[in-house]
């Protein structure tokens, strides 16, 4: 089996990109995106895999750093209010600043610091995360409207800025390569790593890798602080989508992400995950989110859909385990 | 006595209330219960509230149900057992408030509806959803004739959830096809009211159909986030017009300064909602004669239009209260949410 | 996960220590309560009378009986966050059941057969197929909420057959002081914490979450357990979206929105961990009642959402990490 069941996966765990468990999903994404183009030709038009990727990448970003997170045994259901909270700070600096770079360095700190919050409140406070990222939900919620009661607008009118969000690098959309940049990382990271393996191995059993006297609130701590990071990113490319900073947005951000997540393979209980499923999660919720448009369907399936899906590929690849097993 | 209409606001307020003053008891406390506090609309309709209630010295206190209706009972239940004098409430849906006023009917309270009709209300205050959309329909149909060739082919980026934003877009495909009969809604989208959101399904329409040359938003997030979609999709703002709706905060000056498409924007004028509403309520509570749905006006703005009715300082947005007063509400909505069951 | 191993310790003490313990925790629950109570009595207007804190009883029977589900699923060892969309869900059942036949008793046998099937699909996945709950019942969450959204085109149904028992539901008082909503709310936890405690299936769940090899070994059927234990959780949701279909007067499309992260927060601020097998139901009944007495308080403060939301979550935090800290404390590490 590929390494995502085994707890410290080394390089002699198949160096196949496409684990066996990702299979499923692969072919569920295929036959979909065929089926699409098939309804609708313009599924497959330049513009739409454009529109498609552009989404994509938003939420690729953060759910890289979420799959490692998650790894670890934790999980942060903060990242759509700081989301929206980032844009708002970021666009506030730009206008302060009128500097793009002081302007990323602001939304980044305030990401990353979100995330050593949420870190040092699960792992020195020993609160469980799923409650300390509610609890760190409800204080962004509050504390945008805090800071701003409106959208930020820009007022600074830096053309790089716009480049963030609706830019691109030859044919290839600006976020689509933030995306693959932080996905490459994320995959190098956990595959070809000792920090990697550290990161499987907290997860699968954290009495042991603290006994082997490594410390995996470190490890966790540094999980959340780069899932927070990764919002930081997101967040000022949507700010730049958005041309605002604005404070409503991201409603509903966290359960797409943890959804790709987990879609993808990645176990709540920690210590089993690839991010290549993340990708495939991401990719497989997002074409089924544009599909039911461009085939000009109710959009209420837009909530049941990814419902059905998330059940049945996971009721698959439990059955396919079975066979394997017997 | 229809002051709204004749006053000017700076020194014929205290006149107005001295008038009121002779010839009514003032509530000592209101209540509001409102829908979705951080919203920009409501903040304004609570401005409008807050500096009404303080020329009349009445003593205003604000819930916010934030868009839980079990909150809103609840919320309203609290203001009940303090014992205001009047409810105002802003329903997360009108059926849902169905039971609040039973209750409020049984324990002798005063209410006034803002927004939405509800079963069994005396009165509510809300502008005419259909007639804003139909008003800028038609502006925008004019707009299209003269620089578009006649041609509307219209993305809507609209709110199923709520029938005040349902009722327009009716208005206003009905009004577009006054002055274009062929006008077509190419695609009828669900944007959730968000920026974000409108920016996701507005992407995968105009993906599928590049022949869009209008876009209509049911407030300024959904109309932003599709303009900012069309322009994510690298096109052009030549021979595309961008309409908005409600006019409630900074965002839609800023995109009508520098946004070449973004020609129209239907005002609701969320202060003068809540003006209206306090003085509703002081007649409720006098158990005056009051019409069941007091209009609130709304106007399309073309182009500089707003600046009639709002100035603009670094960050804050004044009201011009002689702009707005000078509005004419209708009577009567050509179409309420009772004409869509 | 840390809770795990508290677990296991927890368990190797025997229930003597547990019983203990819990009667521990709870205390400083109550503790904490009171001073809730007697701050906002001080401070906010009007709110230590008699119809103020029915009002919040009534409020509170929301939270207070679909938490008991979310605690027995929890002590089980599972998740069910699929509670909030069951809420408007059932609703339509009983509404249109009711508008249709004019009988209540009609309408809540729809509302409990719809909630009973969904309680069974969830238990039925994830206790006889093995999938992860969390997946499960986030899964069943959008399927639910967007089944609904489909179904009533995004409009809200009308109660229209306005039957005075259902009325009652809503606006009725025991002994005119009591809202009926909250007595049914208490019935159901005294009888569930009675079966929790005392009756042998009550000791089979805290089994089967506190060790489930363990479970297995004293012959105890894991599957059948946790399978019942969700749908106990999805029949208490049900009854949860009576009670708020009665408050709201109709069945509401975006009802209990969030509402599972309202009802997760106060299981765990009540000492219910989510490793499973640790907790009491009256430890989530206080945890219900701090949180809405805490939110009654500060709205009548008069504070504005924004700083409801920022306080609610601080005392969130701040409450789970004091109980953390205590219960590491008593286990001597």
């Amino acid at each position: 089996m590929s390494e995502t069941t085994h707890p410290s996966p080394g390089r002699s765990a198949g160096s196949q990109f496409l684990g066996s468990e990702q299979l499923v999903l692969a072919l569920i994404l295929a036959a979909l995106c065929i089926a699409i183009s098939i309804a609708a030709p313009q599924f497959y038009s330049e513009a739409n895999i454009i529109a498609i990727l552009r989404q994509c990448a938003l939420v690729l970003i953060v759910a890289s750093g979420m799959t490692m997170l998650i790894i670890t045994a934790e999980v942060d259901l903060s990242v759509g209010a700081s989301l929206a909270f980032v844009g708002c700070i970021g666009m506030a600096a730009l206008n302060a600043t009128h500097s793009l770079a002081l302007g990323f360095l602001a939304a980044l700190a305030f990401g990353g610091g979100v995330g050593l919050i949420n870190g040092l409140v699960a792992t020195k406070l020993k609160v469980n995360s799923l409650i300390g990222t509610i609890g760190m939900m409800m204080m962004l919620q509050g504390g945008v409207y805090l800071f701003t009661r409106e959208a930020v607008q820009n007022h600074h009118h830096i053309a790089a800025f716009t480049d963030l969000g609706a830019g691109y690098v030859g044919p290839i959309p600006v976020p689509v390569i933030f995306a693959a940049v932080i996905f490459a990382v994320a995959y190098v990271t956990l595959r070809f790593t000792t920090l990697g393996r550290y990161i499987y191995a907290v997860g699968a059993n954290e009495k042991a890798v603290r006994l082997s006297g490594m410390r995996s609130d470190r490890l966790k701590l540094f999980a959340f602080v780069v899932t927070g990071l990764c919002v930081g990113v997101a967040g000022m490319i949507l700010a730049s989508l958005m041309n605002a900073g604005q404070p409503t947005a991201g409603r509903g951000f966290e359960l797409t992400v943890i959804a790709a997540v987990i879609l993808g393979g990645t176990s709540l209980f920690g210590g089993r995950g690839s991010i290549v499923g993340t990708l495939l999660g991401v990719l497989l919720l997002k074409v089924i989110d544009n599909g039911i448009i461009i085939l000009g369907w109710n959009q209420d399936l837009q909530m049941v859909v990814p419902g059905v899906v998330i059940i049945v590929a996971s009721y698959l690849d439990i059955m396919r385990n079975r066979a394997n097993a017997s | 006595m229809n002051w709204s209409k004749s006053l000017l606001f700076a020194s014929a307020a205290t006149l107005a209330m001295t008038a009121f003053a002779q010839a009514q008891d003032m509530p000592k406390r209101i209540g509001y219960v409102t829908n979705y506090a951080t919203h920009e609309w409501y903040q304004n309709v609570i401005k409008g509230m807050e500096a009404r209630a303080k020329e009349l010295g009445i003593a205003f206190e604000v819930q916010d149900a934030n868009l839980d209706i079990a909150k809103q009972v609840a919320a309203a239940e609290d203001f009940m057992a303090k014992g205001v004098d009047v409810l105002i409430i802003t329903p997360v849906n009108e059926e849902g408030v169905v039971p609040l006023l039973r209750q409020a009917k049984s324990n002798d309270m005063a209410v006034v509806l803002e927004g939405n009709p509800v079963k069994g209300m005396t009165t509510m205050v809300a502008i005419c959803d259909y007639d804003t959309g139909y008003h800028a329909g038609v502006e925008a149909g004019k707009y299209a004739k003269e620089n578009l060739n006649g041609v509307a082919k219209v993305m809507n980026v609209g709110l199923p959830l709520l029938s005040a934003t349902v009722l327009r877009s009716q208005g206003f495909m009905d009004g577009i096809k006054t002055e274009i009969p062929e006008a077509v809604m190419v695609h009828d989208l669900d944007g959730g009211g968000n920026p974000d959101r409108a920016l996701e399904v507005s992407s995968a329409a105009l993906a599928k159909n590049s022949d869009i040359n209008i876009i209509y938003g049911i407030n300024d997030n959904s109309s932003l986030g599709g303009l900012q979609a069309w322009k994510a999709a690298g096109k052009s703002q030549d021979g595309l017009l961008t309409v908005g709706t409600g006019g409630e905060g900074l965002a839609f000056i800023n995109a009508m300064e520098n946004e070449p498409s973004y020609k129209i924007e239907a005002a609701m004028f969320p202060e003068k909602v809540g003006f209206t509403a306090i003085d509703a309520a002081v007649k409720v509570f006098n158990g005056e004669e009051v019409p069941e749905h007091i209009v609130s006006p709304t106007a399309p703005m073309i182009g500089e239009d707003w600046k009639k009715y709002y100035s603009v300082e670094g960050t804050t947005r004044t009201v011009n209260w002689e702009g707005i007063n000078s509005v004419q509400a209708p009577e009567k909505c050509m179409k309420t949410s009772a004409d869509l069951k | 996960m840390t809770n795990a191993s508290t677990a296991i310790d927890a368990a190797a003490t025997g229930p003597s220590f547990v019983a203990r313990l819990l009667r521990h925790q709870e205390m400083a629950l109550l503790l904490c309560l009171v001073l809730v109570i007697a701050f906002f009595s001080f401070t906010a207007e009007n709110f230590f009378s008699v119809r103020n804190m029915t009002n919040v009883l009534g409020q509170a029977s929301l939270a207070l009986t679909a938490g008991i589900g979310c605690a027995i699923v929890f002590i089980s060892g599972e998740v069910d966050i699929s509670i909030g969309s069951l809420l408007a869900t059932i609703a339509l059942p009983l509404i249109i059941i009711m508008n249709e036949t004019g009988s209540l008793a009609l309408g809540v046998s729809g509302a409990l057969l719809f909630g009973l099937i969904v309680g069974c699909i969830n238990g039925y996945l994830t206790a006889y197929v093995g999938i992860n709950s969390l997946i499960v019942t986030l899964g069943m969450m959008f399927v639910l909420r967007g089944g609904v959204y489909l179904y009533t085109g995004q409009r809200a149904i009308p109660d229209d057959a306005m039957l005075d028992s259902f009325i009652l539901l809503s606006d009725g008082r025991l002994f005119n002081v009591i809202p009926y909503s909250a007595v049914i709310a208490l019935i159901l936890l005294f009888a569930f914490a009675y079966m929790m405690r005392h009756r042998p299936f009550g000791r089979q769940i805290y089994a089967v979450g506190g060790n489930q090899e363990v479970a297995r070994l004293a012959g105890y059927d894991v599957r059948r357990v946790k399978f019942i234990c969700f749908i106990i959780s999805a029949l208490l949701a049900t009854v949860a979206g009576i009670i708020l279909a009665a408050r709201v007067g109709s069945a509401q499309h975006t009802a209990g929105l969030n509402f599972e992260f309202q009802v997760v927060a106060a299981t765990v601020l009540g000492g219910v961990s989510l490793a499973g097998g640790i907790g009491s139901l009256w430890g989530m009944a206080l945890g219900v009642l701090i949180l809405q007495f805490l939110s009654n308080g500060l709205r009548g403060l008069g504070l504005p959402t924004e700083w409801q939301l920022v306080i609610t979550g601080m005392i969130i935090i701040a409450a789970v990490a004091f109980d953390e800290a205590k219960r590491r404390r008593a286990n001597g590490g």
